[in-house]
């Protein structure tokens, strides 16, 4: 698993994550997100369309991102969830608290 | 599809997660007539399941265990067992924490995504069993 920072139109931080995120990546994810914020961008989108695998560690990880990009007043989204990914979201019924988007630059659309 | 058992044997640390993941998929990948919803499910539950084995039942100290799989026509089912302290396993129905919570989902997805999931204390290991009934052949 590795993962790309980069930011995009609207200042926000686009993470591209590929691979699987799992108990193994997970913690990584967490101190992806917060060094982006702590650089100063608190508008995230996590596009997962390279993940093909998310366990219930990596859904911690995104509400643990969330909650910490509301506290800096900012958010967390995420773009392009595969069918496992949106499968694990779906049953969680956390695709309520983090609906998904087409593509990271749709994310913050609205 | 022919049935099939095949075994894992592993050691934490160095094997982790991704050591039984490799494995799931090596194994589900000689099935090619199961459903994508079936293989998600199974293979999702089974490494929850195994990350709950490597997570809680290590106490710092590193486990054995063994994963082993059967596959046929109708059922998915899987077999863990580890050198982990007795865990004080409770398996009612699947309850998610609350929605912000960042862990606590593990067990309740297990629930939900396959048929029955069974654990019980044999001497001095841990045995969880999952099976998956499968989606009927075309």
């Amino acid at each position: 698993m590795n993962f790309r920072t980069e930011t995009i139109a609207g200042n926000v931080a686009a993470i591209r994550a590929d691979g699987r995120l799992n108990m193994v990546s997970a913690p990584l994810l967490r101190e992806v997100v917060s060094a982006a914020i702590t650089a100063g961008t608190v508008r995230i989108v996590v596009d997962l369309s390279g993940v093909d695998f998310m366990d219930s560690s990596g859904l911690g990880a995104l509400i643990g991102g969330l909650k910490v990009a509301r506290q800096a007043g900012g958010d967390l989204r995420i773009a392009g969830a595969t069918p496992q990914v949106a499968l694990v979201f779906e049953l969680t019924h956390l695709d309520r608290i983090l609906q998904n988007h087409a593509t990271a630059e749709t994310a913050y659309r609205d | 599809m022919t049935d099939s058992d095949t075994t894992l044997a592993l050691s934490t640390p160095p094997d982790d997660i991704d050591t039984v993941q490799d494995f799931v998929q090596r194994v589900l990948e000689h099935h090619t007539d199961i459903v994508d919803i079936d293989r998600f499910a199974f293979e999702t539950a089974l490494v929850e399941l195994a990350s709950n084995v490597i997570q809680h039942a290590a106490a710092g100290t590193g486990i054995t265990c063994v994963l082993s799989i059967h596959a046929d026509d109708h059922e998915l089912s899987a077999r863990i067992s580890d050198t982990g302290t007795a865990g004080a396993v409770t398996l009612s129905g699947p309850a998610l924490p609350e929605d912000l919570a960042e862990s606590g989902r593990g067990l309740a997805l297990i629930q939900m995504l396959v048929d029955s999931v069974h654990f019980e204390r044999t001497g001095d290991r841990n045995v969880w069993t999952i099976s998956r009934a499968r989606h009927p052949l075309p």
